[in-house]
């Protein structure tokens, strides 16, 4: 797995969106990918970060598979599109931290797997011990 | 298997005849722990031209204890030469020459087989498992799982949890309506199960504890005592003395104070929100402090090799109100209301499998004479306007 040759992007370079504003982007191969592509999953999704067991939840998924007639060309662009949901709000607390990103899984005919994350905010919660009145 | 197997053959497959019988004794067999025993019956039974004469009674012929009740068995029986009684059996057509008085089912034999079933069934289940996610990405797993969590009706939420996700529903705190607001929350944990799960705890650790306290306690009586179980056994006894404190200090706080109810004007909440709290307090009490707090805690429940734990962080406190130096009379409860107003940027309510952020009102009491007591009830918080989104 190499996490380098998958480029995700947000349209307008965006970092930070609001419940129900719409995210787009595109994800991009590296150059040195000219191994042929048999299937690529774009998944938006959140995940939990901090002292308890991971747990993630995908907001959107879609997948492209060869088997299924897709095709891919690794020179161009791919793109993505959603409406964001309401819940959960980014947060970044002391023990609980929760991230919304996208990931692009890429698989390979070869067996191998290229993997591309980008982190957003989904809302505007302060960190935990900031903005509150007063805080332990 | 060798004991089900039997077992099931004899009620299902085994045909039933008729035979008479000849003698009867108890067998005996001398074990480590003493003399065992089963019935012994000989009977005899024609199938066809071919006469059968054998010693039997149950297929699994096994020896236990308790001579008597062998005996009882045989007493049953009655031999008579000249006049022979005839009794039910049952033979197996696959092998005629063996035969049962009695074809009953043993509980225990299938407890036996319930065991190794169950390892087997979680064992298929993990491979199954493997092999329907094998080569699958985890967000494709999970896309898989929330599909399915989608379609139970006892899972999934209502529309709220549709258009909140992973925000909890708040039916159980609107389904209570106030005396004085419009709702009263409930607790968050009820005391009576925290009371039950430390009396367990309890008489558990202390049973364990205490078969070794008296082999201790014997060994110094006979002049004869173990130092190194006696030290060994000091902090098993700390514990326990400490479990027996809890408890007794518990069941003050649920018996000796008053039930605390707490009623809220507007329910859910989103940050920036304000609304009334109404607290009432019963009992007789001389009470030094009582606070009404607003509190945000982290949850996080994790795996430490074979153990689950879950810890809690509080993140957020505002007191919302403090009385201090006042009396509680019986059947006049101290009744008090005060302004709840939620931060402006605040964290909502989150709930996921092993992570949590839960909004509570606290009220905390510090009553003379009695241990201080500390009462939660939750509240749901929504993300900014999500209130107007429903």
């Amino acid at each position: 797995m190499n996490d380098s040759m998958v480029i995700v992007r947000f349209d307008g370079n965006g970092r930070a969106y609001r419940p129900g504003e719409t995210l787009a982007g595109e994800y991009a191969f590296d150059s040195t990918v000219s191994e042929d592509v048999a299937a690529v999953e774009v998944s938006v999704m959140w995940y939990s970060e901090g002292k308890g067991d991971e747990d993630l939840a995908v907001h959107e998924f879609s997948r492209q598979d060869v088997e299924e007639g897709e095709w891919f060309d690794t020179r161009r662009p791919g793109r993505f599109s959603t409406v964001l949901p309401n819940s959960p709000l980014s947060y970044e607390g002391v023990i609980v931290k929760l991230r919304w990103c996208v990931r692009v899984r890429v698989f390979l005919r070869s067996g191998g797997e290229l993997v591309g994350e980008r982190e957003f905010r989904l809302g505007t919660v302060p960190p935990a011990g900031r903005g509150g009145n007063s805080i332990v | 298997m060798a004991l089900v197997v039997p077992q099931w053959r004899v009620n299902h497959e085994f045909v039933e005849h008729r035979c008479i019988v000849l003698d009867k004794r108890i067998g005996e067999l001398n074990d480590e722990d003493g003399t065992l025993y089963r019935p012994e019956i000989e009977i005899e039974y024609h199938i066809g031209d071919e006469t059968f004469r054998i010693w039997t009674y149950d297929i699994h012929q096994a020896y236990s204890s308790g001579r008597e009740a062998k005996q009882a068995i045989l007493d049953q029986f009655l031999i008579d030469p000249k006049n022979p009684i005839e009794y039910v059996c049952w033979y197996d057509p696959a092998e005629p020459g063996t035969a049962v008085l009695v074809r009953n089912y043993m509980w225990w034999v299938w407890l036996v087989l319930i065991v190794p079933s169950t390892f087997i069934l979680i064992g298929l289940g993990g491979v199954i498992y493997r092999v329907l996610h094998w080569g699958k990405s985890t967000e494709r797993r999970a896309v898989m799982q929330q599909r399915v969590k989608q379609r139970d009706p006892f899972v999934a939420g209502g529309a709220a949890s549709r258009k909140f996700p992973n925000v909890p529903d708040d039916s159980d705190i609107t389904n209570s309506p106030g005396t004085t607001l419009r709702y009263r929350l409930p607790a968050s944990a009820s005391a009576g199960w925290q009371l039950f799960g430390l009396l367990m705890a309890s008489i558990v650790w202390n049973g364990i504890v205490s078969v070794f306290v008296v082999l201790a306690v014997r060994g110094h009586a006979k002049g004869e005592p173990d130092w190194f179980l006696t030290l060994f056994m000091i902090p098993f006894v700390g514990i326990g003395i400490f479990l027996i404190v809890l408890f007794i200090r518990q069941l003050l706080v649920a018996t000796g104070i008053g039930p605390t109810l707490v009623e809220i004007s507007d329910h859910p909440l989103q940050p920036g929100d304000s609304c009334r709290l109404f607290v009432s307090q019963s009992g007789r009490l001389s009470i030094n402090s009582l606070r009404v707090c607003l509190v945000c805690e982290e949850q996080a429940t994790y795996r430490q090799g074979t153990n689950t734990r879950t810890e809690t962080r509080e993140v957020y406190r505002q007191e919302l109100a403090c009385h201090e130096g006042f009396e509680v009379h019986r059947g006049l409860p101290f009744e008090t209301e005060c302004e709840l107003e939620m931060p402006a940027v605040a964290m909502h309510s989150f709930k996921s499998d092993h992570n949590g952020i839960g909004w509570h009102v606290v009220v905390e009491g510090d009553v003379a004479g009695w241990p201080d007591y500390r009462r939660a009830f939750p509240l749901i918080v929504y993300p900014g306007s999500g209130r107007n989104m429903q």
